[in-house]
């Protein structure tokens, strides 16, 4: 006999929770490293994101498939009094932007509160049914 | 005595959300513990493969098992609760809690009809 939990809207919002749970993870590792010159490699951190994916082909959760670099270039500042320096003064810096990590954020909080709301709007739904049982 | 009646099952099941209640709240208490694997609880299944054996349910023996899955990702520290997982095990044992209080409520009003009857 197959086990049919019944309640998939809670474990699909439950699982757009933990994503964007990550995604908050991954932007502030990006803006705690916004000038991180040094992440091992000779080279400057370099912005991560978050790739999602669906949980099946039919009706499903999301699910970080993986945490992938930003191939993108660094950016370089001249700061000839950096122990980093080249010899012509430049430092190479995370190709991390801040105003983008800001919108990213933004985002992140707002698409989990709406897998929360999700999840209160599923909750008062089911209560309705169970409020007939009485 | 037959033990399957409606009221026995309610019985288990209720017995089932309390478990599954304490093992949610221990992993929520353990959020941070290193280490630590989050514990389930075990016990639709095992009613399932008892109703399909054919044989009678004796609920005394049918109780809901503790288990720790092993499939789960594992943060660093070792540890593999989720707050979010567990928010949504919260509120999923809460809907079965209520559906099975109003249908033993439900039961009872019943029996006491049938009693009252001649009044």
């Amino acid at each position: 006999m197959r086990i049919e939990n019944g309640f998939g809207p809670i474990d699909i919002a439950v699982s757009g929770l933990r994503a964007q749970n990550k995604q908050m993870e991954v932007i502030s590792s990006n803006i705690a490293n916004a000038r991180t010159t040094d992440a091992g490699k000779g080279e400057p951190y370099r912005r991560l994101e978050a790739v999602l994916k669906t949980q099946k082909d039919d009706i499903s959760g999301v699910e970080v498939q993986k945490i992938s670099q930003d191939t993108s270039d660094f950016s370089k500042i001249l700061d000839p009094g950096n122990p980093e320096a080249d010899e012509n003064g430049y430092v190479q810096m995370p190709n991390v932007s801040l105003p983008v990590e800001m919108m990213n954020m933004s985002l992140a909080t707002r698409t989990y509160q709406a897998n929360a709301a999700v999840l209160r709007r599923y909750q008062q739904l089911v209560d309705t049914t169970l409020e007939l049982l009485r | 005595m037959s033990k399957t009646g409606i009221v026995e099952l309610l019985e288990a099941g209720l017995k089932a959300e309390a478990l599954r209640q304490r093992a949610v709240a221990n992993n929520v208490a353990n959020l941070q513990t290193p280490g630590y694997r989050r514990l389930d609880v075990k016990f639709e299944e095992l009613l399932a493969n008892a109703m399909e054996s054919g044989e009678e349910i004796d609920t005394d023996e049918l109780g809901p098992e503790l288990y720790q899955p092993k499939n789960t990702a594992v943060n660093p520290n070792g540890n593999d609760v989720n707050l979010e997982n567990e928010v949504g095990q919260l509120v999923k044992n809460s809907f079965r809690h209520k559906a099975f209080i109003r249908i033993l409520s439900k039961k009872y009003s019943q029996i006491d009809q049938a009693i009252n009857l001649n009044r």
